[in-house]
């Protein structure tokens, strides 16, 4: 018995999946694809990057005041936007990391793949909807908590016209040309954030992945707001999420392969993307961040 | 908005007009929804519907249900449709006493919320881009029992009486002629057979209340009807049908669908 309850609570925690965002495209965990590190370069000196106050801690600003002023300020704004992150857990981090990646070859990716072959692609998008679909409460609450009021009344469009136009969320027809109301890809830590907490220093969760401080704690909120949290028994919102996470992988398989094949160092190269990500979901208000800007495929 | 208007009244009149036989949920016009090159579509719908069954005793039924509504097809060929929903159940003075020595605490059978599933299909041959027919064929049937109690007096003596309805389905065949105005607008109408059957079932005899005597299965008498509609496209791919069937009994309905 003992045996066998490793492998589920093994699953039980990957069903939390990504730590930070409920769209599983937006995950960093070796489970999901993270970003290549030279398009996350690219997006670092991006005209998205606002010039709020960093929300990281970043090289200390340059002291050389350029005379027309100028140059001073695209260092600044870059060095923000280079996303560096205080890593103090280093050790930890890359034994976590190194745990992440064999759980990912070992357990997730061969399970994901026997159900990808069994499930047909349309049926696992369907799926991958319903999930996204009742995430809703997550992603309306934080668009309010940012002021973000178009975006809720995009969210409470979107969610109206999926649950009964959509079979319950199983279609996506909000996301239509004709409708096109796009999804709101907020959360807590984002909302922690956007009121100019930083992320404080990089962390790497068994299972969960990567993450900060300030987003372990957004995870807090995000548990209250995910319905699947309520259900009872305990072990059903377990199964739905782990469900979820395993439908989600499915559809992703070989995005992490890829981006460790790209890296050098792949640990380097995932804590940077993510800060990257975080960094350009806190400064975006609204709407979804593209997967492809981070290198992941565009679904 | 002058030939609206005249499509209003146009509507208006046959749903008012004088008919035969029940009803049994809409059928939608004969051209299915779906996009040319065929494709899904999805909707809501309320649904008001009246049907009366005979067996010795009369009884008129009376149902408010909503549904949704998955469809896959294409427009100029044929489409299936399978709608699900929730329906509550009347029966117009089931309690009713027909005797002076009992007396009932209530007149109707009612009960709310229970489920549904029809499935159609139809197919559809225009004649130009202004004219076209179709065949149509729609069964409903309900997953679960509807039930009501009904306590009185006989004699002096109390009693209670609980009265289950089973297996309560429909099924209707018809076709449908169309005619496609300005805008999209899709106008139907078209003959219709409709037949209907429950099991009625009380837990007692009472004497005086006529469905409490034994198991009854009640019939549809009357299964030819007439139905008309209207069918309005919306903006962003959404479409708004309006349509009304008689038979014995006026039942109408509205449905928002949109197409994949």
């Amino acid at each position: 018995m003992k045996a066998f309850s490793f492998p589920v609570l093994l699953f039980v925690f990957l069903a939390a999946g990504c730590a930070h965002s409920p769209d599983p495209a937006a995950s960093f965990a070796p489970p999901v694809a993270p970003p290549q590190a030279e398009q996350v370069l690219a997006v670092s000196d991006s005209e998205q990057i606002s010039p709020k106050p960093p929300e990281m801690p970043v090289k200390s600003e340059t002291k050389n005041v350029d005379e027309y002023g100028d140059i001073e300020v695209l260092e600044k704004v870059s060095e923000e936007a280079k996303g560096e992150i205080a890593d103090p857990l280093e050790p930890f981090n890359r034994a976590m990391y190194h745990f992440n990646d064999k759980l990912y070859f070992w357990v997730l990716k061969p399970v994901a793949q026997g159900y990808g072959k069994v499930v047909p692609e349309a049926a696992r998008v369907g799926v991958s909807n319903f999930f996204v679909n009742l995430a809703f409460p997550l992603r309306f609450i934080n668009c309010l908590l940012q002021a973000n009021f178009r975006g809720a009344v995009e969210e409470l469009g979107r969610f109206t016209i999926n649950t009964i136009w959509g079979v319950g969320g199983f279609l996506d027809p909000a996301s239509s040309k004709d409708i096109n109301l796009s999804k709101q890809d907020e959360d807590f830590g984002q909302t922690l954030g956007a009121y100019g907490i930083g992320q404080g220093f990089y962390i790497n969760w068994p299972i969960f992945g990567p993450s900060s401080p300030r987003d372990t704690v957004g995870l807090v909120g995000d548990a209250f707001l995910t319905p699947s949290t309520y259900l009872s028994p305990w072990y059903a919102g377990a199964g739905a999420r782990v469900y979820d996470r395993v439908n989600d992988t499915s559809l992703k398989v070989g995005d992490y392969e890829s981006l460790k094949e790209a890296a050098i160092d792949p640990y380097v190269a995932i804590r940077d993307a993510y800060v990257q990500y975080r960094l350009k979901k806190v400064n975006r208000k609204g709407g979804n961040t593209p997967a492809e800007d981070f290198g992941l495929p565009k679904k | 908005m002058k030939s609206l208007e005249v499509i209003v009244i146009i509507v208006f009149i046959i749903l008012i007009a004088p008919g035969r036989a029940a009803a049994g949920g809409p059928f939608g016009p004969p051209q299915p929804i779906a996009k040319e090159a065929g494709g899904i579509h999805t909707g809501i719908g309320y649904w008001f519907h009246e049907d009366k069954y005979k067996n010795g005793t009369e009884l008129v039924t009376r149902q408010n249900q909503v549904y949704s509504e998955l469809g896959y097809g294409s427009r100029n060929g044929w489409e299936i449709t399978v709608r699900v929903g929730m329906s509550d159940l009347k029966l117009i003075d089931a309690f009713s006493s027909s005797t002076a020595s009992t007396a009932t605490s209530k007149k109707d059978f009612e009960e709310h919320g229970k489920f549904f599933s029809t499935v159609g299909a139809k197919g559809f041959y225009p004649f130009n881009k202004t004219f076209g027919m179709g065949a149509f064929i729609q069964g409903t049937y309900y997953f679960s029992d509807f039930t009501d109690a009904v306590s009185g007096t006989r004699n002096g003596a109390p009693f209670s009486v609980e009265l289950r309805v089973k297996n309560l389905w429909d099924v209707n065949f018809g076709m449908g002629f169309q005619a496609t105005l300005p805008y999209g607008i899709k106008m139907y109408i078209g003959p219709y057979v409709h037949y209907s059957e429950l099991k009625v079932s009380p837990s007692a005899d009472a004497a005086g209340v006529a469905l409490t005597s034994g198991e009854t299965t009640m019939k549809t008498q009357t299964g030819f009807g007439g139905f008309s509609g209207i069918e309005v496209p919306l903006a962003k791919g959404f479409h708004l049908n309006l349509e009304g069937q008689y038979t014995e009994r006026l039942s109408v309905g509205a449905a928002v669908l949109y197409v994949y």
